[in-house]
């Protein structure tokens, strides 16, 4: 007689082994983690870059006929066609959080890798854990040139850093200059967290190592209440150039008080950041006509790069909205960090490391403007140039470099 | 626990047993430092011990903030502003000179009284709201300062060498226990100093100040001296929490150390648990840490806010239903205080 016991456990043990061969047979899983700000005062870039990812996620489990690493597979061929889960997690902005939350993903959740995490204070904490635990964090849009001068073994950043962004848009000025055209005096206007900060004293370096007079330099506190006095500092230095680093609420504010104060620029080259983000332009575009600003993306190149227009596509229908510099950055990290895993045909985090390290991919198969992606020592991709945009009738247009230039560029901005 | 830890309770209480009950708190440390060590024993995730650590150090910083607002009824809301200056020293010390963070730590600490002392001076002629926006201002000053000054790194913040584990250094890459026991050990020495006021004759008189600061003045109670006392323990022990906090997440930066979050941070815990009692900011801690960590970690990355609105309701729900705290929930006599 068999007891119900002997029935359970006999049940369970045939049910194991009718399994078995079936779990050896089913790809595996690579679980990344995906630590972004999702509540808080930037909760929107979070919102945004889950759409970002959830797109790649897309392309990279299903099959499309994408110029993308692994996009042409469903799941990944080097690990037995296993598909990829991604695992969010919200640090607010706070480094604390964002140390705490990469800790959970990798003991709790098991993670083979992290990508993230736009903060930069964020960037530095969480890398530090990555780091211990020996798992890869691949680093899409946080910009602070000082992340990838840590000798960490374990860092990677696909997205150019703020001095690379800085060099092409005094490279776009000497060229201006070189074609005949007056830049004498150019004017700094930043806010005072670590993005203002870092940009300013590179600008700073640049504008008097390549001959450019500083008339104006000045800062100002991050979602202050007032510019009045900023402004009246920038309407009596006048300018030729006026190079702002400024978040979104600050730049409308900016905007703003420079036509209430009867101020127009002569030109403005703004370090992207609230001059790329829709909203300013929904708020202030009209008064915006002919500025200029770098970009870690061009989406006009979609007409050379059909692959660009596809994925954008992809991604307005879940969003609502075109890809920019964040989301695209975002989608590419993923992108990149996947193609990886797949070469290494693990999911070690020593084994994605060095694949990580080996990653060359060419230009032509990114949705980016870069010349391609290639890490150097420190992790940073030295490749990621970055390009100039200007706002004309409502759109973006690509001016610099020459390469990626759609058209050249209106200067002076007014005409 | 009986109703002897107010001082209405201890003086309306024949003194003897008001003794006996307040030495019978004493056995009750033990145990909560008993299990607590031990928790880390059954509870090896090291995300859980995070949470346990963050929850004893908010419990000691919240214990140094009802220091001076829950037994002196100074209500500070510029605590953050101590808390910077312990973070601030023992990076700047350690990044800056290899100085070991235990000096950091004391130079902190001592300069951060040092600090509650001169402001003291300057604020201690406020009452009631105008004392609380006057330290919220300051600590908002101290913010700027720092934000804009080039030998704390500005706004790019003070990273921590990475280097091998040692006490030294106060570093351990991925073992969390010696940060549960730095956390305990603050937690337990701000509870003593606490328990000690409490008892001595400061304690009574700051407790006079509290109620009535004219009354206590009359009866021959040194206010301003008794404030400028209380400002500066609370200010010691907030400013060797930040250290703490700097060693634990190895790097500091402005907002992530000096932000008035910080400050309220401080105070939440106390209120929640119970103002000007010895265990009230510790209960508070063990309630809201674990919701606001839990909550962000598992239902936070949907980005619906959902955990923020359940932190919320519940800080709204205390303030309305039982505004002196959680603990008169299992003290009856306490609510008379």
């Amino acid at each position: 007689m068999i007891t119900r016991r002997q029935a359970l456990i006999g049940g369970a043990a045939t049910s194991v082994a009718l399994q078995a061969p079936a779990l050896l047979a089913q790809p595996r899983e690579v679980v990344i983690g995906v630590i972004f700000p999702m509540s808080g005062p930037s909760a929107q870039i979070g919102r945004d870059a889950r759409f970002a990812l959830e797109t790649a996620l897309e392309i990279v489990n299903g099959q499309y006929d994408f110029d993308l690493p692994t996009a042409r597979h469903a799941g990944l061929p080097g690990l037995g066609n296993a598909k990829v889960r991604l695992v969010f997690a919200d640090h607010q902005g706070d480094p604390q959080k964002g140390r705490a939350e990469a800790e959970r993903l990798i003991t709790q959740e098991r993670v083979c890798a992290i990508v993230g995490a736009y903060h930069s204070s964020v960037a530095a904490t969480a890398s530090v854990s990555c780091e211990r635990y020996a798992t890869p964090l691949v680093i899409g849009d946080s910009t602070s040139p000082n992340l990838t001068r840590r000798n960490l073994k374990f860092f990677f950043r696909t997205t150019a850093h703020d001095e690379m962004f800085s060099v092409a848009m005094f490279d776009f000025l000497d060229a201006q200059r070189a074609a005949g055209k007056q830049i004498k005096s150019i004017a700094l206007f930043h806010e005072d967290t670590i993005f203002g900060t870092d940009s300013s004293n590179v600008q700073r370096q640049l504008a008097k190592a390549r001959g450019y007079n500083v008339t104006a330099d000045v800062k100002y506190r991050a979602n202050t209440p007032s510019l009045t006095s900023e402004v009246q500092q920038l309407k009596n230095a006048d300018p030729d150039v006026l190079l702002p680093s400024s978040y979104t609420t600050d730049a409308i504010l900016l905007v703003r008080t420079m036509a209430e104060l009867g101020y127009k620029p002569k030109n403005i080259l703004a370090q992207a950041a609230g001059f790329a983000d829709q909203a300013v332009f929904d708020a202030v575009g009209d008064k915006l006509g002919g500025m200029i600003s770098r970009a870690s993306f061009a989406i006009d190149m979609a007409a050379q790069r059909p692959t660009i227009g596809r994925v954008n596509d992809m991604f307005k229908a879940r969003a609502n909205r075109d890809l920019n510099d964040n989301t695209a950055r975002q989608f590419m990290a993923l992108i990149v960090l996947v193609d990886a895993i797949n070469r290494a045909k693990s999911t070690e985090g020593a084994a994605i490391r060095d694949a990580l390290a080996a990653t060359d991919i060419p230009g032509a198969q990114t949705i980016m403007p870069w010349a391609g992606c290639k890490f150097d020592k420190d992790g940073q991709n030295a490749t990621a140039n970055p390009v100039l945009i200007q706002y004309v009738n409502k759109q973006w247009v690509t001016i610099f470099p020459a390469g990626s230039a759609v058209r050249g560029p209106i200067w002076p901005m007014n005409g | 626990m009986n109703e002897t830890m107010t001082m209405a309770a201890a003086s309306a209480a024949p003194t003897q047993r008001a003794a006996g009950a307040r030495r019978a708190q004493l056995p009750i440390l033990a145990l909560v430092c008993a299990v607590t060590a031990l928790l880390p024993l059954v509870m090896q995730d090291v995300y859980l011990q995070n949470v346990l650590i963050l929850t004893l150090m908010y419990a000691a910083l919240s214990q140094s903030w009802n220091i001076l607002a829950g037994y002196c009824g100074q209500i500070s809301l510029g605590h953050a502003l101590y808390f910077g200056v312990g973070a601030y020293a023992a990076s700047f010390l350690f990044a800056g000179y290899g100085i070991t963070p235990w000096l950091g730590l004391l130079v902190g600490a001592v300069l951060s009284a040092g600090l509650a002392l001169v402001l003291g001076y300057v604020c201690f002629g406020l009452k009631g709201h105008y004392f609380a926006i006057a330290t919220m201002v300051i600590a908002e000053i101290g913010l700027l300062l720092v934000h804009n000054s080039e030998l704390f790194g500005a706004a790019l913040g003070i990273h921590w060498p990475l280097g091998a584990d040692s006490w030294s250094s106060m570093q351990f890459a991925r073992t969390k226990l010696p940060y549960i026991y730095l956390a305990l050990a603050l937690f337990v020495l701000t509870w003593l100093a606490t328990y000690a006021i409490e008892g001595s004759r400061w304690g009574f008189w700051w407790r006079a100040i509290k109620d009535d600061p004219e009354a206590a003045e009359s009866l021959g109670v040194e206010v301003f001296r008794s404030k400028m006392a209380a400002a500066a323990v609370s200010a010691f022990f907030t400013a060797a929490g930040g250290a703490f906090y700097a060693a634990y997440v190895a790097y500091v930066d402005p907002e992530s150390v000096m932000s008035f979050r910080f400050s309220l941070l401080f105070a939440l815990p106390a209120v929640l648990g119970g103002i000007g009692t010895l265990w009230g900011p510790a209960v508070g801690a063990l309630i809201l840490i674990p919701i606001t960590e839990l909550t962000r970690s598992y239902v936070g990355g949907s980005g619906s806010g959902l955990d923020l609105i359940i932190y919320g309701g519940l800080i709204m729900i205390v303030a309305l239903v039982k505004p002196e705290g959680l603990l008169s929930l299992v003290r009856p006599g306490g609510a008379k205080a």
